[in-house]
């Protein structure tokens, strides 16, 4: 029998979660409505597209940038997050499975500006893996190559968020029945089949989920493209750094805010849609 | 389909070993059970044939072929498991087909085995449904369509009915049993459930701690258990150990100084709701005096707690009997298992030494 909520009881259930809404309220729904309202209107409130012109004319090859550098690493993270999960999940060599479950958790604890800082040393010019290579007779010091730029932002992208995603992934290769895979097994496929026609489709809602959370991440992330990037062109992050910094353009750089917001919501707009399917399911 | 043969096989888990010197022939078309408490290896026996779990020691034949080192996709075993293990985005049809899909085979070839496979199992108009739509039953034979399609040499079943309710259950056993008949599959069945191994068997293989106890037809199982724990697993829940120094028991032996140990089941104790009396033959068999203590009804009979010193009876009676009613059961000599002790903890041995009027007893001993 379904209960019935009398106003008062109601009333005393609206202050159980006051405080956490008055959190969401102050620290993300004001800030996420003034950033709009700002990206919108002149200093007078009046409304104006005027910002988010300025944006696109000064800035719509970095929109791009940043679109085709998150796409780059997405795919390359869904890529190597699968191996890595197929790999825990199907591999006959349990120890191979271990080390390799233990291993690639590790990125998940070390916070964005480390690992840009880390990447930092590690690709430049003079960096560790050049000299690495140099030291073994694999290159000259002419040969080496700086990584710093374009290539060294997506690397530094997909070696952080790939604890994350496959974390998400493995796990729900995990929750799937062995006997499933088993079942496939003894009526003759490969490891390789079975990744392909009985597992991914399977688990194809948790990759988008893990893909989706990832890029929101990666648009969100200030220290990789300020540390790892070469000036222009570069990440939309940096140039709403630019605009307050130098500027003090909060006006343009909401407007960027609001280009980018408008990328993620569609993606999130996917997430939650998984979500409230799942529920429904549940 | 081939005949199965299982040679010295040793398995187990990591360090720990499960399955130790196993040797089973299944005849072409013919359905053995393995039988056994949880824990005993027999689903770790399905596994090692499958390839799932690695041989250590021993080899399978089936057929001529030897299979033990060969991977799971390459022995032509196939298994149906007790969650069904359908793929839930596949369609029936697809499910049905995959293994054949996975072969290679054309796709009309494909389509035409899967219909008769559909109509084998009863499901016919169901190919285009997901198997999500279907009910238990329904699954179960799915998956033992899926499991046949590529016409395994042998096909296990791992407690296929474990997961159904119990009317469901007996349609599907009876199913499992006709299209085994029907199609002559060679097959091992495993369940924990000795009246699905007697239906459903040709012959049964009791399995305790990793080791076969006995194998033998349902009947030789069910009637001429060869070990204590058979007699025990197979329903023969009443034990005493003989000698008993208490006066509610009697029974007559060649010799006094034997170490027994004495199994019989409820339904074979004939209770009489009256005290044992002197002039009572002792040649009748185990005479048991005692009172009652609790009695539960099971539907077509109550099932009596009998309290005699220090042992619990069970037993079968058409009435209900008020506690402490005092009581007497007689178990026939034949429906005596009877097992003499070696030594405590060492192998038991199925004895005759019976008196003489028992001397029926040697057909059951």
């Amino acid at each position: 029998m379904r209960q019935t909520t009398s106003p008062n009881q109601l009333k005393n259930h609206l202050w159980l979660i006051a405080p956490a809404a008055l959190m969401v309220g102050i620290f993300f729904l004001y800030p996420l409505c003034f950033s709009l309202y700002s990206a919108i209107t002149l200093d007078s409130g009046e409304f104006t597209l005027a910002h988010l012109n300025k944006a696109f004319e000064l800035y719509s090859k970095d929109i791009l940038f940043t679109i085709i550098i998150v796409l780059i690493s997405v795919a390359i993270l869904a890529v190597l997050s699968i191996t890595i999960a197929a790999l825990i999940t199907l591999s006959p060599f349990r120890s191979l499975s271990k080390t390799l479950g233990f291993l690639y958790r590790l990125p998940l604890f070390i916070p964005f500006i480390v690992t840009a800082q880390m990447m930092r040393t590690f690709l430049a010019k003079n960096g560790l893996m050049n000299n690495a290579f140099v030291a073994s007779g694999l290159l000259t010091p002419m040969d080496t190559v700086s990584f710093l730029g374009w290539s060294g932002i997506i690397i530094t992208f997909v070696w952080k968020q790939l604890a994350f995603s496959t974390l998400l992934i493995s796990g729900a290769m995990a929750a799937l029945d062995d006997s499933q895979i088993r079942a496939a097994r003894n009526l003759g496929a490969s490891r390789f089949r079975i990744l392909f026609q009985i597992i991914l489709p399977q688990i194809v809602p948790t990759l988008g989920v893990a893909m989706v959370l990832s890029i929101v991440t990666m648009m969100s992330v200030l220290s990789v493209p300020l540390m790892i990037g070469t000036g222009s062109p570069t990440m939309m992050t940096a140039d709403m750094a630019f605009r307050i910094n130098s500027y003090g353009d909060y006006h343009v750089a909401n407007a960027l805010g609001l280009v980018s917001y408008c990328i993620c919501a569609g993606l999130a707009w996917f997430y939650l849609r998984q979500n409230l399917k799942e529920k429904g399911a549940n | 389909m081939a005949h199965l043969h299982i040679k010295n096989l040793q398995a187990g888990y990591g360090k720990k070993l499960i399955l130790d010197n196993i040797n089973l022939t299944v005849e072409q078309g013919e359905m053995i059970a393995l039988l056994g408490p949880s824990g005993c290896g027999k689903t770790t026996l399905l596994n090692a044939l499958c390839g799932f779990v690695p041989v250590r020691h021993g080899e399978i034949f089936a057929g001529n072929r030897a299979v033990s080192q060969l991977p799971a996709e390459k022995r032509n075993i196939t298994m149906v498991f007790q969650s069904y293990a359908l793929w839930p985005h596949m369609t029936v049809a697809q499910n049905i087909g995959y293994g054949l899909k996975v072969q290679k085979a054309k796709r009309a070839d494909i389509d035409a085995r899967v219909a008769e496979l559909l109509r084998i199992v009863k499901l016919d108009g169901l190919e285009h449904e997901k198997v999500t739509a279907l009910s238990g039953g329904q699954r179960q034979r799915v998956a033992l369509a899926r499991a046949l399609a590529i016409r395994p040499d042998v096909l296990v079943l791992d407690e296929p009915l474990s997961n159904l309710d119990a009317k469901v259950r007996l349609s599907v056993r009876h199913e499992i049993k006709a299209l085994q008949k029907q199609l002559g599959f060679t097959s091992l069945i495993v369940t924990h459930d000795q009246e699905e191994a007697l239906v459903m068997a040709d012959r049964i293989a009791v399995l305790n701690q990793g080791k076969i106890e006995q194998i033998g037809t349902p009947e030789e199982i069910y009637h001429h258990p060869s070990t204590p724990f058979v007699a025990d697993f197979m329903g023969a829940e009443n034990h005493i150990e003989w000698p008993i120094h208490d006066d509610a028991f009697s029974l007559n032996l060649s010799n006094h100084d034997d170490q027994l140990d004495i199994y019989f089941r409820s339904e074979s104790a004939v209770l009489s709701a009256q005290p044992k009396s002197e002039s009572t033959d002792f040649n009748a068999g185990l005479i048991i005096s005692g009172h009652v203590e609790q009695s539960v009804f099971f539907g077509n009979n109550y099932q009596i707690s009998v309290r005699c010193g220090k042992h619990t009876i069970q037993a079968d009676h058409n009435q209900n009997l008020p506690e402490h009613t005092p009581v007497t059961l007689r178990i026939p000599i034949d429906a005596l298992h009877v097992f003499a002790k070696k030594e405590k903890h060492s192998d038991h041995q199925k004895t005759n030494i019976v008196s003489a009027k028992s001397m029926r007893m040697n057909h059951v001993c």
